[in-house]
């Protein structure tokens, strides 16, 4: 019926478009080019226009900031690839074994993101800190004699991001194990497959969508995270947002926290490209001729 | 090339029982079909032979080895799904050559063994294909390949025609007949259309919707000495008649049926349960009646009737005729002839005539 009658109508006239490309002009190509310009540009201290510079871009290619970027990269796979070895088992369970109770498993994993962030944040102190549950739990087990100082660790910021990240990386693998024909698993069996090989050679493989939009959904916000380690890090670590969100934050150094974010976007760019390939590589059908 | 012997083998599904304590043996290297209607259990049947599923109770044994508890991967049973469960990701010739390599076999005696046996099937052309460019009757014999490149002691098929066209499938079971005429495997095929089964059956078992084996024997066997009213009915067609048993001693036996008279019959062999006048079953089949407006001679059965509907088959006509205790009967009648020199026309009254020997009683 609506095939039907679309062929009546005129293809659709290029306007039509324009609401996303207007919306794609306005908030991110022409802050990506302020963005750019406000950190290869100079002014004198009363505004006005003094000339171009690649000083600030290059100030961060220094040790110092190119291992801020580095933690920030490593901070955020290791989240992705925690997440995913926690998320895929539990992606397995809700397409193939949860059945009846699907729904209220995923209805489990959304509940979380009704509740504002900070109480998430707030309640992970009263369980991490010196009085809290998880040393209370381990003195009265006998399994320490003294408190562990959870908080402000890199346990407690990766242990928050895991938390935080893992229902990003669960609902594409979900969605994707969700519409696996389960006979292949058998088929891989009943050919001589041992559990590992069918996950291996079959599951792995067919499932390349999911993972690979879990990871970057993981992977990419997890870069720029600056409230995690924060708040669950004290000021011990630096990472790429905490190092933005000072420059911006701060009156006079607009102009370089510009310069530090499109250095680490192109680091960031880089970095997806590369685990987009290895991803891919590491998924790639294991056959002869494939 | 192995036997396989089911003994009580139970199965449940949620509270259902499926399979209900079945025993069955299966020959070694020969043509098994296992026919059964829509949800017998006969999928499930399979299913704990390949071991996709384990029993509730019960053996299964595999030549003289109990192989019940044995893991999937360790059976030397492959199967061929119904729909074809190719991996999508994989070449045909990864496909096929999946299990050579999980054996851990030489990559020149896998890459010959493929392509030999991709050869024999016609598909060596489509080696580097995705099985979603392949038509349906290519994925068939891909998956077929793929089950069958081990060397399997059996191999199962589950309906593995349901998906193509009748011109296809008739095709495809003379290719699966020859097949297993050369490779000697142990083949069980599972449907639930008759036509196939006995098309390629050596051996034949019935399952019915409680899904307990009516029956096991020759297609031939199954045919024409149905032990039961299921079978009867569930394979082919035919008339059945109630009536009560007389005569039972003597040198004429009948069958009384109410309203209709009575009837000669031939007892091949005296069953246990047959008593002078107990409540018996008559199976005729439609094919073994002559309809004919004159009179015949030398049959031990007649019966008059007129012809309500007339379907024209092709080969053979089927006429529904009104008897007087307005039981419908069906009979075909082959068309030898262009010009029949007997038209049998609507509403034409015609005689049915039968001899002993063709009928069937069955239990009631």
């Amino acid at each position: 019926m609506n095939i039907k009658e679309s062929r009546w109508l005129p293809p659709l006239p290029f306007f039509f478009g324009s609401p996303v490309l207007l919306w794609q002009l306005f908030f991110f190509y022409l802050p990506l080019l302020l963005l750019t310009l406000s950190s290869i540009l100079t002014f004198s201290p009363l505004g006005n226009f003094e000339g171009l510079t690649l000083d600030r871009l290059l100030l961060f290619l220094q040790p110092v900031y190119a291992k801020v970027i580095l933690s920030s990269l490593l901070l955020a796979l290791s989240n992705a690839l925690i997440c995913f070895f926690i998320g895929y088992p539990i992606a397995y369970f809700l397409a193939f074994k949860a059945k009846k109770m699907k729904p209220l498993f995923l209805f489990f994993l959304i509940v979380p993101f009704w509740i504002n962030f900070l109480l998430h944040v707030y309640a992970w102190f009263f369980v991490l800190e010196k009085e809290g549950f998880l040393n209370w739990l381990l003195l009265s087990l006998g399994i320490m004699d003294q408190p562990i100082p959870f908080l402000n660790s890199l346990f407690a910021i990766l242990l928050m991001m895991v938390y935080y990240y893992l229902p990003f990386m669960i609902l594409p693998l979900y969605s994707s194990l969700e519409q696996f024909n389960i006979q292949l698993i058998e088929a891989s069996q009943d050919l001589g497959a041992k559990g590992w090989q069918t996950l291996l050679y079959i599951l792995l493989p067919l499932s390349k969508g999911g993972i690979m939009a879990g990871f970057f959904l993981v992977f990419i916000p997890s870069f720029g995270e600056f409230a995690i380690p924060e708040l669950m890090g004290g000021d011990k670590w630096l990472f790429v947002g905490n190092v933005v969100s000072q420059y911006i934050l701060s009156e006079t150094e607009g102009a370089l926290g510009a310069a530090f974010t499109l250095v680490s976007a192109l680091a960031l760019l880089l970095a997806a490209l590369l685990l987009y390939k290895g991803l891919n590589f590491l998924l790639k059908p294991k056959g002869e001729h494939a | 090339m192995r036997s396989i012997r089911l003994e009580k083998v139970k199965k449940s599904y949620r509270g259902t029982l499926v399979i209900p304590g079945v025993d069955l043996y299966i020959p070694a290297g020969k043509f098994f079909a296992l026919l059964g209607p829509s949800g017998c259990g006969k999928t499930t049947l399979l299913r704990l032979i390949a071991g996709l599923d384990q029993v509730d109770g019960g053996k299964i044994f595999g030549g003289d080895d109990d192989i019940t508890e044995r893991p999937i991967n360790q059976r030397a049973v492959n199967v061929v799904f119904q729909y074809y469960a190719l991996f999508p990701h994989l070449t045909v010739f990864d496909n096929v050559a999946y299990s050579l390599r999980l054996a851990k076999q030489p990559k020149v005696l896998i890459e010959q063994k493929v392509v030999r046996l991709l050869e024999a099937f016609h598909i060596d052309k489509h080696l580097y294909k995705l099985p979603a460019e392949l038509s349906g009757g290519q994925q068939q014999r891909v998956a077929l390949a793929r089950a069958i490149i081990n060397e399997p002691d059996v191999l199962l098929l589950d309906e593995p025609l349901a998906a193509l066209d009748f011109k296809l499938r008739e095709k495809m079971l003379l290719e699966l007949i020859d097949l297993q005429d050369k490779m000697k495997t142990t083949f069980v095929y599972v449907t639930h259309d008759q036509f196939e089964a006995l098309t390629v059956a050596d051996q034949m078992a019935i399952m019915n919707s409680k899904g307990e084996i009516e029956q096991c024997g020759t297609p031939k066997e199954i045919y024409e000495f149905p032990h039961s009213s299921f079978v009867a009915k569930f394979v082919g067609t035919t008339n059945l008649f109630d009536g009560k048993l007389k005569d039972l001693e003597s040198e004429e036996p009948h069958i009384d049926i109410p309203d209709l008279g009575k009837f000669k019959i031939y007892i091949p062999q005296k069953k246990e349960w047959m008593r002078e006048g107990c409540d018996v079953m008559m199976s005729l089949r439609p094919e073994k009646i002559l309809i004919t407006k004159k009179r015949a001679k030398n049959f031990s059965n007649k019966l008059k009737g007129n012809v309500v509907s007339i379907v024209y088959h092709g080969r053979s006509t089927q006429y529904n005729v009104l008897l007087s205790n307005q039981m419908r009967l069906q009979v075909f009648e082959q068309n030898e002839e262009h010009f029949p020199q007997e038209v049998i026309d609507y509403d034409n009254e015609v005689y049915l005539y039968w001899q002993k020997e063709n009928v069937v009683l069955l239990q009631r």
